[in-house]
This record gives structure tokens, sequence and C-alpha cells, in this order.
């Protein structure tokens, strides 16, 4: 086949059986990637299971396009039901590790079961082994990626893997690979911990067929050509995005602390990040074949070398009140070595700093140490006692709320949450668009969408911004942060485009956001590798399929209307300051714009369900006879 | 049959009496090199007609932990080893791009210049035993164009820097060594 490896591979570990289903039977409905795996993961999971029971399915996910050389294909998807909200996940990665399963032999893994012992699995040119992780466990991400490289005698093999919070099952453990890229969000490292699985090590001399090479290669010459004149490529091949930091603080549109402030004047006047990137910064680094080089590779003596990317600038500054950037530093490295989401980690701190802000907690809620604002000691203390799963870590590793819960109803009423997982940290109240894509997202955080760059970019061009929302969404009020009109189309035609990426395996910030601002480029790649000849709008066709059928397992989970809603603070306490001042979310119409996107969606305005009507008409039958009844 | 003779006097010859004593080659500068595998995985590409970095005629040897990566390709020695060991004769310089290749024809796949090449530049594809050695795509390198960061590229030099650089290759090995202590 061209683009895809074409098999499936099967691994259940309680009986170390191994097997392989061929790919090719789900790619004209599903593609690959992310949308494959919505549907391996609807097919292989039995409903009402733990999270962390031994059947909870863990998927590997590669596209078409994954190794292909085209810029930014080095994608991944993971999927499972998270053990945070009980939905599905979706978690992504990028890096190198989803080229090599594909040169190795295979565009999706499913894991089931649970090894008695730990172990890993190694996947070498077609051949599958699982080995014993005793040598391994215990240890913390780096050290494992080396001892697995060192044990197998190839220190070009790629492994992804979980770090000590992944083995004790710390609930928003994540899947680390290299020196910092992350599967972050959802728990992925606390499923595969639940697995007694350590990690994946994959290593392959196989290649990615290609239709059409000379077309491929002439048109990467060109669009590489074209992306190194990019101004977008300029900022993040050198910077990454640490500069956009300060931007996004002063437009309001990131919050500070747990969404409790914003227009920080100490961080927008004193944040050091660009400083201290370029003070220690060894080169800007990409993933697979991608000129984009969006992480900086630091090197701080005395805490570690690594990369730093995106999340961890805002969440270990801004949200915890933080203007140290060694502080930033040091979490971000232990956070990595300990395999934890950085953003359910940041907003994890972000709650106990305001607890005790308001007096609900005091330091005895946290084995002695003072949840004072921006303290570095609470800041690397929490992570490192949420890792050990150590005193009020032990609490906290069960999740914010879990740990609220302990101290009561004062604490709970406190929680900022969107589907069990911290929302991502946008301030909502100001940006409509970015209000409701949040809050019907397929995870609770399903950020960035292009609808929602479009209102962050607004005021720097209202006009033009305005004329892109009209050709793009179909109406200019859809670029206007503080409109509620425009917003649920553009929102569904945004999850449609971001799906394409993630379908395909290749990078979404590449393809729909930052580079090419919709799929076409995406499109064009996908016929000149896999010599189909399919119009954008049959990939968006996938993509609505998708996100149904995504919306479909969800609501097999028990998700309704009510799940999809924003905390209660963006409704009642308008912004104090800044660009945005006076700025809220009118409940009232914010359940207009629900209404009117469940409508447009072929929904039930009631229960925020999928008509059996639409899933028929995207040829999902089967899902609605299980799902809703057989008519 | 190819007309042999030493490569000084052969590159000086093929250049008497151009207007333009200039020569082309291929440049690494490790420093610039992010690691990314563009090189690689094109040059599969181009040469084969499929992505596979393992078919490259150029790898990129990566510490990922240290941030130091650098990318491995013919030096294109003054006295090449590989030419040299060869029992068929069938790695041979093509004197209008100074690239070191190899004949498939004549080559027995004994892999005598894979294990001589003291930098490691000489590779072998795995599954079918081929030699793969950088040809310079004839003189306009794949892997240029796709660098992003620009540790490769393709630069004129004169005539007299050219033969100093293929005069270094020759020199690096010793002088690991010595480095080493082991001579």
């Amino acid at each position: 086949m061209f683009g895809w490896i074409g098999k499936i591979l099967k691994i259940d570990l309680s009986s170390g059986k191994i097997s392989t289903e061929p790919t090719e039977q789900y790619i004209e409905k599903y593609i690959g990637g992310r949308g494959l795996g919505a549907r391996l993961i609807y097919d292989h999971y039995s409903p009402g299971t733990d999270p962390f029971d031994p059947s909870n399915p863990l998927i590997f996910n590669t596209g078409p396009l994954t190794g292909s050389a085209m810029p930014g294909s080095g994608r991944v998807d993971v999927t499972a039901v998270s053990p945070m909200s009980k939905l599905r996940a979706k978690s992504n990665f990028g890096a190198y590790w989803g080229p090599e399963l594909k040169y190795a032999g295979f565009d999706h893994i499913v894991i089931i079961g649970k090894s008695e012992e730990p172990c890993y699995i190694s996947i070498k040119d077609g051949s599958v082994q699982i080995r014993s992780a005793e040598n391994v466990w215990g240890k913390d991400t780096l050290e494992t990626q080396k001892a697995i490289q060192q044990e197998l005698g190839d220190p070009e093999t790629k492994v992804v893997c979980i770090g000590p919070a992944g083995e004790r099952l710390v609930r928003f453990a994540c899947l680390i690979t290299e020196t910092g890229d992350a599967a972050g969000r959802t728990g992925m490292g606390a499923v595969m911990g639940s697995k007694n699985l350590k990690a994946i090590a994959v290593r392959g001399s196989g290649a990615v067929q290609v239709a059409r090479p000379q077309e491929l290669l002439d048109l990467s010459i060109d669009v590489i050509r074209g992306i190194k004149e990019h101004p977008a490529f300029q900022e993040l091949s050198n910077w990454g995005d640490v500069r956009f930091q300060t931007v996004m603080w002063d437009l309001s549109f990131f919050p500070v602390g747990y969404f409790e402030d914003v227009a920080w004047q100490e961080i927008i006047q004193g944040y050091q990040g660009p400083a201290f990137v370029e003070k220690y910064k060894i080169r800007n680094m990409g993933c697979f074949c991608c000129p984009n080089r969006c992480m900086n590779f630091l090197s701080v003596p005395g805490v570690g070398k690594g990369v730093a990317s995106c999340e961890p600038f805002s969440g270990f500054t801004g949200g915890v009140w933080n203007l140290d950037m060694d502080v930033f530093w040091q979490a971000t490295v232990l956070n990595n070595r300990l395999g934890i989401d950085h953003t359910e980690t940041s907003a994890s701190i972000g709650l106990l700093m305001e607890l005790y802000h308001d007096g609900i907690i005091t330091s005895k809620d946290t084995d002695g140490v003072a949840m004072e604002r921006g303290s570095k000691e609470a800041i690397l203390t929490t992570i490192r006692k949420i890792g050990a799963r150590e005193g009020y870590g032990d609490l906290l590793a069960e999740g914010q709320k879990a740990f609220a819960s302990s101290i009561g109803p004062e604490a709970v009423e406190k929680l900022d949450q969107v589907k069990g997982l911290a929302p991502h940290p946008y301030e909502f109240r100001a940006f409509k668009a970015s209000a409701l894509g949040q809050a019907v997202g397929h995870r609770g955080d399903p950020l960035p969408l292009r609808s929602a760059l479009l209102e962050v970019d607004w005021h720097n061009a209202p006009e033009w911004f305005q004329k892109v929302a009209k050709e793009q969404f179909g109406s200019e009020e859809a670029a206007i942060p503080s409109s509620y009109k425009g917003k649920p189309l553009a929102t569904i035609i945004s999850e449609h485009m971001e799906r394409v990426p993630d379908n395909l395996g290749i990078c979404k910030w590449v393809y729909g956001l930052f580079i090419f601002q919709d799929v076409e480029m995406a499109t064009r790649y996908f016929n000149v590798v896999t010599g189909k000849d399919w119009e954008v709008d049959r990939l968006l066709k996938v993509s609505e399929r998708v996100r149904n059928l995504e919306r479909m397992f969800d609501v097999r989970q028990g998700l309704t209307r009510a799940d999809d809603s924003l905390p209660k603070k963006f409704f009642e306490e308008p912004l104090t300051k800044g660009k945005y001042e006076g700025a809220v979310i009118d409940r009232e119409k914010f359940e207009q714009m629900k209404d009117e996107y469940y409508d447009l969606r072929g929904w039930d305005k009631k229960t925020g369900i999928p008509t059996r009507e639409k899933l028929e008409e995207l040829d999902l039958k089967d899902v609605a006879d299980e799902v809703l009844g057989k008519p | 049959m190819r007309f042999r003779r030493r490569n000084e006097q052969s590159v000086a010859h093929s250049e008497r009496g151009k207007v333009n004593p200039m020569i082309k080659t291929l440049i690494v500068d490790a420093a610039k090199c992010s690691g990314c595998r563009a090189c690689e995985t094109y040059c599969s590409l181009k040469h084969e007609g499929y992505c596979a970095p393992s078919k490259g005629r150029i790898h990129v040897v990566k510490w990922e932990r240290e941030g130091i990566f650098v990318p491995v390709n013919c030096m294109r020695c003054q006295e090449p080893l590989c030419e040299m060991v060869c029992p068929k004769r069938a790695t041979y310089r093509n004197y209008s791009t100074g690239a070191m290749e190899v004949d498939p024809y004549r080559c027995i796949g004994c892999m005598s210049c894979v294990s001589a090449c003291p930098f490691g530049a000489t590779f072998v594809d795995q599954d079918s035993g081929r030699v793969l050695k950088c040809d310079l795509c004839d003189g306009d390198p794949t892997c240029v164009k796709v660098c992003p960061t620009g540790a490769l590229t393709y630069e004129e030099l004169s005539k007299e820097t050219y033969l100093k650089l293929i005069a270094n290759a020759d020199r690096i090995p010793a002088l690991v060594k010595t480095a080493l202590g082991e001579e």
C-alpha cells in the first residue's frame, strides 16, 4: 500500500498473544491516525469497564502520512478510556517514534490485558517481543530510554515510556519520548502503568511507500522553501513559542493563577522566558522531518537538559504566580522525568494556591508546605509528592476533585474543570469561540482550534480578520471575540479541519494553524503519497464522521449536554482589568450558542446526542443501533 | 574502461583549461543540525522512490539527550580507502562531481568498503546487501535542498581549498587515533 503500512498490531499482555489485522478495511471511512483509532477503541472497549481494568485498550495510531518525509510527519495519536474522565482519552505526541513504528511494520498498536510482571514491548522490523522491565521499572523517563537502548544494543531504537508517576497510577501521568516530547493529557501514562507496561521500543529499516515519489520530492522542496520564508517559521525555529507568552498575557488570553487574574502586570513586564531561552538554549529542535523547530533544547547547569515548548512556559510561570525561570525549568524537568502532564500539574498547584490564598486550606492540609502564590517550595514539593504519591500528593494524584473533596464543599466549589480535566489555560470570558470550543470539546480540552486563534488575533487587524472569518467560517462576527454570533459554525468547521492532520498523522500546527491555515496542502500531500484522488470535502467528511463517532463513544459512557459546560467562574465573575475588562460569559447566550451548535451538527438539542438521521448519513448505522437502540 | 590515476592529478587534470576552476562539494556543519532526519529520508525518496531513512546515503548520528547531531556523509577522501580495498574496482570517483560511486554491476557485496571507511559513511542496504554511497545526486544534492537549518550546503570552493578538504579527510582518522593515544 502507498502511505499506510497495512497492518494493525494487537498485543494481549495477559496471555502474551500477538496478532495482526489489515488496516485497509478501515481507511475509506476513517483514513488512519486519530480517526481510525476512534473506531478501534469503539470496537475494542467494553462499555462500563474501569479505565484501570486490563481490558481498557491502549491504542497508538499513526496515519498514512506519518513517516512520509513531508514537513511535520512525525505525529502519533494515543487513545484509551481516560482514568480522569472515564471518557475517550486523546493525546498526541511527535518526535521520531511514530515514523520508526511504521518503518518497523505497523500503522497502529492495540494493547490490551495486563502483564503479570513489569514488561516492555520491543518491535523490530515486524517482530514483536514482550521483555522483562525488571531493570527499568522505577527509573525516570530519560534513564529508561537510555537503559532500553543499551539493553537492545541499538542507540537508534526509539522509545516511548512512562516514568515513576505512570507506574504509580498517577491519574494524569503521561508518556514521554526523547527529552520531553509528551503525550501529555488525559492520563495515558496511568493506563500504560496499569498494564505493567513500562515502554514500547521500536526500530525499523522498512519504508513508507509513495505513489508519486517525484511529485512528493518536488512538492516538498517547494513547501520547505516556502515555510522557510514564512514569518511563523522565523519565530518558531528561533524562539519556539516562548515569546508568544507575553503577548498572550497582555491580551488577557492567558489567565494567571487558577483562572484568578488577568493582565498581571508583574508578568507582562517582568517575564524572563525569552532571556532564559537565549541564555540556555543549545539549539531549537523539532519533530521528524520538520523545518519548524518549535522546541527549545535547553541546557541548564545543575538542573538538566531537554526540550521545552508550549504549555510549561505559561503553566509553570503565570499559572502558579512564578516569575523565577529557574523554578520553571526545575519544574519542567522534574515533571518530564517523573512523566506527569504539565497542564494538569500546574493547574493542581494553582488550585492549592487559590485554596490557600482564600484561607480554605492551611499548610496543615499540605504536609506543612505553605501554598503561597509563586512559592518555589510549594511548586517543586507538590510535583515531587504527586510523582511519589506521598502525603497530599497521593490525593492530588487521584485528581483535583479528589483533593478538593477531602477538604470540603467550599474547596469543591472552587474547582475549575471541564469533563474531569483542567481546561486549557485560556481566558474564556473574553473569547466566546474559545469558550464554546472548550465546552463542547471532545475531552474537555480540544484547543487550539482555528476559530479560537482568529479571535485572539482579531485585535491586530480587525477588518482583515473579519474578512478571513467571512471567507472561512461564513460570518465576519466569528472573528470578533465578544460576539456570540457565527461561533457555532466556526467551531464546527474548525473541529473538522483539526481532525484532518490528526487523521493523517501529521502536525496540526503546520497544516491548519500556523503555516497553512486550511487543509488544502494536507489534502494535496495525502493524494500524492497515497495515490488517491480525494477532494478536501471528502477528508472533511471523514472528520465529521470521526467527530460523531467520538461523541457517540462518550455518549455510550454517559455523556450528556450538561457535560458541555465551563466552570461557573466564567459566568459569574467578570474580568476585573485588562484589555477585556468586564467580560463575562452570558449563560443564556452561551446556551443559545450550544443550541445552534447542536442544530448545525444534526444533534439533539435537548440531550446533545447525535441523531440517528445524522449517524446514518455518516454511515454509522451500527453505532446508532448500539448506542441509541434499534428503531 | 575507466581511466584511473592518482586523484590529485586527476582532479587537477579535469579542471585544466576551464574558465572557472571552482569545484562544488557538500559541506556539513554539524553545529547547525537539528537532527530532523530530512536528509536521510529525502535521500531515500530520491534514490529509491520511497521514504526510508535506513536507505539514505547520509545518516544523522544523534545524541538526543545532549542535543548533539552529526550528519555523516562521504568525505570524498583524497586517497579513499573504499576505492583501495575494493577487490573488483567497483568503487570509483566520478570526476565531474568528485563523488565516490559504486558500480552495481561490478560490486560483489563483500562489504570491504563499508568496513574500511574511517567515517562510517559507506552504508549498506540491510535488505539487499547493496552498498549505498552518496553520489551527490549528480551535482544537485537533494539533502541540501531539504535541510532546513543550513547544516548541509553545496558550496563552491577553489581548487586549492577543495584539495585541502579531501586531503584533510585522509588525515582525520590518524588524528583521531593519535588523540585517543592509539598511535
